[in-house]
């Protein structure tokens, strides 16, 4: 449904006096639309450009420019000249009351056709992205496809309209009020992944024997957007991301699905897949207590250290080594006295170990701190 | 009423019986609707050569896959798939050619305005002729689980283990000479297949989703038809239950139904995963006052591994019940029944079936007192210890061996322990807790005694 309509008035300074008085004139010409150019790169808003050739005569023309039924942020409106620049002049912009409508008045030296570009902001005009990825048996590459979803619920249609995501590739497409369009816009691969395997001490059940689920532990892809993946043109979209794997039979299984997060070229894209329950972690407690007890004059304990010992069992029932990530939380002030693994301090309160496990093995992570000056 | 194969007044003019509603449209000049309504020229109605489905346990998603011929014309064709009455998600249907994938290329998929569960197709052929392609979709309303049954020989050392899966299908849709997989783990999913399919709009709105009000797909059990073609299907059946193949996936297992099957909508279906006869079993009775009281449970211990002629594949997670053979005819009597977490290949196994009335587990506290008391500036105490005896007697009223774990909680984590008497083995588990693990004859008692000290306040420091 078009309903985005320009009018042409063509009025000499004389009459456009008189036309004050009578109230405002309608639209007399109707220059059609082309070259409508439907911008997507900001996720917040959509731009529409479209250009039309508008026949000026000599003198102050109005053009009348409505969109009943669309909604536009009137001030996003913008009116270029292309053909003459330098000598045609927009003079001003008037709004009619209880109208979706605009008039400009634009001052022509000469009798001639115009070019000009309006752009503006409708809302209910928007796209999704979304990935499908196919990753190989051995999950050691994926091929990457991501489709664009171009929404149009703006209360206007839009003719061949050439549609820019950031990709630089555009495409020409009619989309109609109402109508929802996917396409590929990008396929790319192979694409190396890394899996990761994290177990969070904050969020996961210390001992799965008395959970009556077996306990997941989120497994994730890890991809970047470089060159020697394929990938590095642009940044990618945030958008949902399902993954599938080949079977080994020609066909595939799907193994998941995320909302991928916006990536940057140079980032990483990290996308969780699902949970392994091949993988099991049980942390106990084995030791407190208090240390370096301090007291005021009436004895009572104002500070202390503390002495933590604690225990995680890591068992890995796949018939390949794994590497578990391990995130422990420490409040306060602390230090590690001694751990038998390697770890790094993530922030002021965390820290991660990695943790090799081979084949159908088991590691115990055993590290011992103390908090310090606990009151 | 499911859809059936007649003729509608829309310009497509037929419809398929199928998932997918499936129609090859001609060479389309103009994209304006009134022209394409104007110039709709039918070329083929492709047949649906095979379908395979891949049934999540853990979400309620089902992967179709179908193979189908496509007529193509060179340059553009157009393809309109329908997914009303179903319960597909329109936004996960993709198309593949198999033999020219470099020569047909699915430009974009629309969802026309103002029409509903319908999807245009443009494709872009470079060949003229018959392709197959693969068309990909997800389902809401199949699904799987597992469950088991167990039998335990009368000296309770052994157990034979049948494991079943069960097939259901309620998506709307019937199903016939699927190859039918059934996939085992835990997926990520950002949405619900269901709410997906229930959209108004595939892909919502922009500026708020509309849905749909949620009517449930309307049932379409055709039960005369579908006990028709099950008949049929069982007699071309072969003279001995189906294998299901397993392998490892990812972080998943994919059991793989041998042939096909047909699972009209409405129907389920039982079919044996595995047998194994003479597992050997540990009789593990628990008890652990903190979380089970006075009780003592009784457990049916084994490993999912090669010692347990087990090993070869993980336990989904699913009810097993449990009897015990106790005659040479081979009566039985019922034992109970637990729901078994998701066993990977070399976890143990701990079947929980309820309380036992003739294993029994008395800890008595035989001695209290309290020492070493401190005092702060006020003249109030601020520390001491407490001694406590346990008398931990435990018996066995069975005719069989048993094991036995009893868990203590000390309540602190500052805390002396002496054993003595036959306690078995003891373990430290955690901070305040200690677990002892016994194996009494039958018909025999066991006693032994801890002492607990405790400190408190100041003590503890």
């Amino acid at each position: 449904m078009k309903r985005i309509g320009l009018g042409l008035v063509i009025l000499t300074l004389l009459s456009l006096v008189a036309s004050n008085a009578q109230g405002r004139i309608k639209l007399v010409a109707l220059p059609d639309r082309d070259a409508t150019i439907i911008r997507l790169d900001n996720p917040h808003a959509s731009l529409v450009e479209e250009e039309r050739v508008l026949t000026l005569q000599k003198g102050v023309n109005k053009v009348d420019f409505s969109w009943k039924g669309v909604r536009i942020d009137p001030d996003s409106i913008r009116l270029r000249v292309l053909s003459h620049p330098e000598a045609v002049q927009l003079l001003s912009v008037s709004f009619p009351p209880n109208e979706a409508a605009l008039v400009w008045e634009i001052a022509s030296p000469e009798g001639w056709e115009e070019r000009v570009r309006i752009s503006y902001l409708p809302s209910g005009i928007d796209r999704l992205v979304e990935y499908r990825a196919r990753t190989e048996k051995d999950e050691k590459n994926l091929t990457l496809n991501a489709y664009m979803v171009l929404r149009n619920f703006s209360g206007e249609d839009f003719e061949r309209a050439r549609v820019f995501l950031n990709s630089g590739k555009a495409f020409e497409k009619t989309i109609r009020n109402e109508e929802t369009k996917r396409m590929l816009f990008l396929t790319a691969g192979p694409i190396s992944i890394t899996k990761t395997y994290t177990w969070d001490a904050a969020v996961k059940p210390h001992d799965p024997e008395k959970v009556s689920e077996t306990v997941g532990i989120p497994v994730h892809y890890v991809i970047q957007n470089r060159v020697s993946d394929g990938l590095g043109g642009f940044a990618l979209w945030a958008g949902k991301a399902r993954i599938f794997q080949d079977d080994g039979y020609g066909t595939t299984i799907f193994i998941g699905e995320d909302q991928a997060a916006f990536t940057p070229v140079g980032d990483r894209m990290e996308l969780y897949i699902g949970d392994t329950r091949e993988i099991k972690v049980t942390q106990r407690k084995m030791f407190e207590k208090k240390i370096n007890i301090r007291r005021n004059n009436r004895n009572d304990v104002v500070l202390y250290d503390t002495d933590e010992l604690f225990t995680v069992k890591v068992e890995n029932f796949k018939n390949e080594p794994i590497v578990l990530t391990l995130i422990e939380d420490i409040p306060g002030q602390w230090d590690v006295e001694k751990a038998n693994f390697k770890y790094e301090k993530e922030t002021a309160n965390r820290i991660k170990f990695l943790v090799p496990v081979l084949a159908n093995g088991s590691e115990t992570v055993s590290f011992h701190y103390h908090r310090r000056n606990v009151r | 009423m499911r859809p059936t194969c007649k003729k509608h007044e829309s310009f497509l003019h037929i419809r398929l019986c199928s998932f997918l509603v499936l129609i090859l449209l001609g060479l389309v000049i103009s994209f304006s609707p009134l022209t394409v309504k104007a110039k709709v020229d039918l070329v083929t109605l492709p047949e649906r050569d095979r379908v395979q489905m891949t049934i999540y346990n853990t979400a309620d998603l089902t992967l179709i896959r179908e193979v189908r011929h496509l007529t193509l014309r060179q340059d553009m064709n157009r393809l309109q798939f329908g997914w009303a009455n179903t319960l597909i998600d329109p936004t996960s249907v993709s198309l593949r050619a198999l033999r020219n994938p470099d020569k047909v290329a699915l430009l974009d998929v629309s969802f026309p305005a103002r029409t509903k569960g319908v999807a245009i197709w443009n494709i872009d052929s470079e060949i003229a002729g018959e392709e197959p392609v693969e068309i990909t979709f997800f389902t809401s309303g199949i699904s799987w689980n597992a469950f088991y049954l167990a039998t335990l020989t009368p000296d309770e050392e052994a157990m034979d283990l049948e494991g079943y899966v069960r097939v259901t299908n309620r998506s709307g849709e019937d199903y016939a000479n699927a190859q039918t997989r059934l996939l085992v783990g835990k997926i990520n999913l950002i949405d619900r297949i269901i709410d997906l399919a229930k959209r108004e709009y595939p892909y919502g709105r922009p500026v708020e989703i509309a849905v749909r009000p949620a009517a449930p797909p309307e049932a379409k059990l055709r039960l005369e038809e579908a006990e028709r073609v099950m008949m049929k299907v069982a007699k071309e059946a072969e003279k001995r239950p189906k294998e299901i193949i397993k392998e490892a996936l990812s972080e998943y297992f994919l059991y793989t139904i041998e042939g096909t099957e047909t699972i009209p909508n409405g129907w389920g279906k039982r079919l044996p995963s595995f047998k194994q006869p003479g597992i050997p079993v540990t009789s593990l009775y628990k008890h652990d006052e903190k979380r089970w009281g006075n009780q003592v449970l009784r457990f049916l211990q084994f490993k999912n591994d090669k010692d347990h002629k087990m090993g070869r594949e993980p336990l989904p997670g699913g009810l097993v019940k449990v009897f015990c053979r106790i005659d040479e005819e081979a009566h039985l009597s019922y034992e109970g029944a637990d729901t078994t977490r998701y066993i990977p290949i070399g976890e143990k196994v701990e079947l929980n079936l309820g309380e036992a009335r003739d294993v029994r587990v008395r800890p008595v506290l035989m001695e209290f007192r309290t020492e070493h008391f401190m005092f702060n500036h006020r003249g109030d105490v601020s520390g001491w210890d407490e001694h406590r005896s346990f008398r931990v007697e435990i018996s066995n009223f069975r005719s069989i061996p048993i094991k036995v774990e009893i868990w203590r909680h000390f309540g602190t984590a500052h805390w002396d322990l002496v054993n003595s008497g036959d306690y078995g083995q003891y373990e430290k588990v955690d901070l305040k807790t200690g677990k002892y693990s016994l194996e009494l004859p039958p018909n025999t008692k066991k006693v032994f005694t801890y002492k607990l000290t405790t400190h408190h306040g100041q003590r503890a420091e």
